[in-house]
């Protein structure tokens, strides 16, 4: 119960970190204890330089056509650990973020073949709310039937699943040139591809909102322990239902950032992201059961993700051992996570 | 004895250097990298192969890169940009998409790189395709199948990935067939992701519906539907399957048995022809961009046919492997090659 205690403790002290804008408090006699609580905060960072210098060591040749290939592949991995994450730290787990991902994708390539610009942000826009009506509805069914979000999710996938072949038999359609170019150009400079502007302004965008309202801190109270968050008075079953929402948001992004960087719609095209996704909010130091963790941990993390095979084609090393190391990392973030907690808890 | 030793050294020096000549006069060594997105498939594990020993025979590729993994377009967007990042002078591909991969494949052909789309076709007018005539490959089985069942009867067609180029050209070729026999009807199409375990189950729930089956045309996994009729004890029914080497023993063993097939033959070597292409034009040889290959049909109700089938059953070879182990007049290399996966 002491335990329970203090991660709710926990919880507040992080999300209120997040509010202060990270450095509020940072006298230098805090810093070790900072550092300790937000080890994934300075963790991961680290991991993704350590990535880039190793993927460098091994390909001087390294520039921005392949700083591009990185971010072209990240993207939409990021957005689908972003909307994971959210409702991981919520205490749920997503397993329709994939499929969803492929109906805003197949969503996008049909309905922008023909249109111009504009016309295909106006879609851009109306696809996202399709998204979060989409995570709403997860949501409701959550919290109205009482069934287990992974069931609920589960469920939910195999309908998106079905939904995206409905809406586009096979793989086509496509999008203006302009559109695509919001995530495969390089408008500013060659070494800043636009897809990580894309991503930095829709995390921003998106969740610079919640983190700051108070939908931010119940999101991590009840993924803490929802029955301390609800004797503190927090709507737990609002904040579930939002979590959804917001997921939703960043899936139907993660779509859309498919038909950019595809250039088509796929109805098949979301079956690795629930997984993948996942594995990214696992290495990104969120926890699994909720309540810890920061959302630039798993969008980081699907830029390490991203480099492993880069990695092996330049080493020429037998790509099926990307799957051994990105399990052997994950085993050992956690190992490591674990370690950080039992650091933490020391008098 | 000794100055035999020494003679054999010296013969030995002598073809050594004569070898490094002979890479010399190919003026240089070019590195190849190979995309594939689907795993844990033999047909795609002999493509490999071929390619390696392909490699190997030509005597001019210094490196085989592979860029492997289960994945859709957005993966192999990314293998194909990596690959082109890895140096790659040209790049054998087996296409997930027809259209996705365009972009890439310019910026590949722009930075002087062969790009051969092998197995299946993309519509980039930059890379050079070699495949099986996939359309026909799906119209001369159907037709086979319709024409044993006397143009009346239920069939099932099992088909590969939804959407991939291959797929889409195979039932292009099946609806082709279809429309000459008004009374076929197709009762069921499943998609086996070409996944022996999918199939497998999919045959298995067809069988267990109780539904009226009298033929099963397949986009190549072929084995698992006379496994199941076997394991059903069921009566065989009439079986479409690819050049397979396990299928084509099952239409020589069980013939005897009531099974009746025909193996449409997809050579796996297109992976090895499509690089002796691509080595090709990097020498400035002048190729065209569209090559196709007619596939053939061996059925085990002829005796001719069943004569083909005996004389291309190899015992050693892999069952889920193509017996086709060479596409001439492009494939150079020795077939001890492919089934050992070697490469330089």
């Amino acid at each position: 119960m002491s335990a329970d205690d203090d991660d709710l403790t926990e919880g507040e002290l992080t999300a209120g970190d997040l509010r202060g804008g990270g450095g509020g408090g940072g006298g230098v006699g805090r810093a070790p204890a900072f550092l300790r609580r937000n080890a994934p905060l300075v963790f991961m960072p680290a991991l993704v330089i350590a990535f880039l210098a190793l993927t460098g060591a091994i390909h001087p040749d390294f520039g921005a056509f392949d700083l591009q290939s990185l971010a072209l592949g990240a993207l939409p991995l990021a957005l689908a650990a972003a909307a994971q994450t959210v409702v991981v730290l919520s205490g749920g787990v997503d397993l329709s973020v994939g499929p969803l991902m492929a109906v805003a994708n197949v969503l996008a390539a049909r309905s922008m073949q023909h249109v111009d610009f504009p016309t295909s942000l106006l879609l851009a826009a109306l696809i996202l709310l399709g998204g979060a009506l989409a995570g709403a509805i997860n949501g409701l069914v959550l919290v109205a039937s009482r069934v287990p979000d992974v069931v609920v999710t589960l469920a939910a996938g195999f309908i998106w699943g079905g939904v995206a072949l409905l809406i586009l038999e096979q793989p086509g359609g496509g999008a203006p040139e302009a559109f695509l170019n919001l995530a495969t150009g390089t408008s500013l400079a060659p070494w800043l591809p636009n897809a990580v502007l894309l991503l930095a302004a829709v995390v921003v965008a998106v969740w610079l909102p919640v983190s700051r309202s108070r939908l931010g801190l119940a999101l991590y109270a009840i993924g803490s322990d929802r029955t301390a968050a609800l004797r503190s008075g927090v709507a737990v079953e609002r904040t579930r239902f939002l979590a959804y929402v917001v997921g939703g948001v960043f899936s139907a992004v993660g779509g859309l950032a498919l038909t950019m960087t595809t250039g088509i719609g796929s109805p098949l095209s979301g079956t690795y992201y629930t997984l993948s996704g996942l594995a990214a909010v696992v290495v990104g130091g969120v926890s699994l059961t909720g309540g810890r963790g920061f959302i630039a941990g798993p969008i980081l993390a699907a830029f390490v993700l991203t480099l492993i095979p880069t990695d092996l084609i330049f080493l020429n090393i037998d790509p099926n051992y990307g799957q051994v190391i990105q399990g052997t990392l994950i085993v050992l973030v956690v190992m490591g996570g674990g370690l950080a907690t039992l650091l933490r808890q020391r008098p | 004895m000794q100055k035999r030793v020494l003679l054999a050294a010296l013969l030995a020096a002598t073809a050594l250097a004569g070898f490094g000549r002979h890479a010399g006069a190919a003026d240089k060594t070019y590195i190849v990298g190979v995309s594939n997105t689907l795993i844990g498939n033999g047909w795609r594990e002999e493509m490999i192969c071929s390619i390696k020993a392909q490699a190997k025979a030509s005597g001019i590729v210094s490196k085989v890169i592979l860029a492997n993994r289960n994945g859709g377009p957005p993966e192999q967007i990314a293998d194909l940009r990596n690959l082109i990042s890895a140096g790659a002078n040209a790049i054998i591909v087996n296409p997930s998409s027809r259209d996705a991969l365009n972009p890439v494949i310019k910026q590949a052909a722009a930075k002087g790189i062969v790009v051969v789309a092998v197995d299946q076709a993309v519509s980039a007018p930059e890379a050079y395709v070699l495949s099986n005539d996939q359309v026909a490959y799906g119209q001369r089985g159907a037709t086979w199948l319709f024409e044993h069942l006397h143009g009346k009867g239920n069939v099932v067609e099992m088909r590969g990935i939804d959407g991939v180029p291959a797929d889409s050209d195979r039932h292009e070729g099946f609806m082709a067939a279809l429309k000459a026999y008004p009374d076929i009807k197709v009762v069921a199409m499943p998609f086996t992701g070409w996944a022996l375990n999918t199939a497998s189950k999919q045959i298995r729930d067809l069988i267990a519906s109780g539904k009226q089956i009298d033929g099963v045309w397949t986009s190549g996994i072929d084995m698992v539907v006379p496994e199941a009729y076997q394991t059903a004890q069921k009566p065989f029914v009439a079986t479409v399957g690819a050049d397979n080497n396990g299928f084509i023993g099952q239409l020589i063993d069980w013939k005897a048995k009531g099974l009746a097939g025909v193996a449409v033959t997809n050579p796996a070597a297109v992976g090895g022809a499509g690089l002796a292409v691509a080595l090709d034009v990097l020498q400035h040889k002048d190729r065209p961009h569209l090559i196709k290959l007619t596939p053939e049909v061996w059925d085990n109700t002829t005796d001719a046919g069943m004569a083909k089938l005996t004389s291309v059953h190899e015992q050693k070879l892999d069952p889920f492997y193509s017996v086709a182990t060479q596409v001439k007049p492009y494939t150079t290399y020795s077939t001890a090659d492919v089934v050992a996966c070697a490469g330089p």
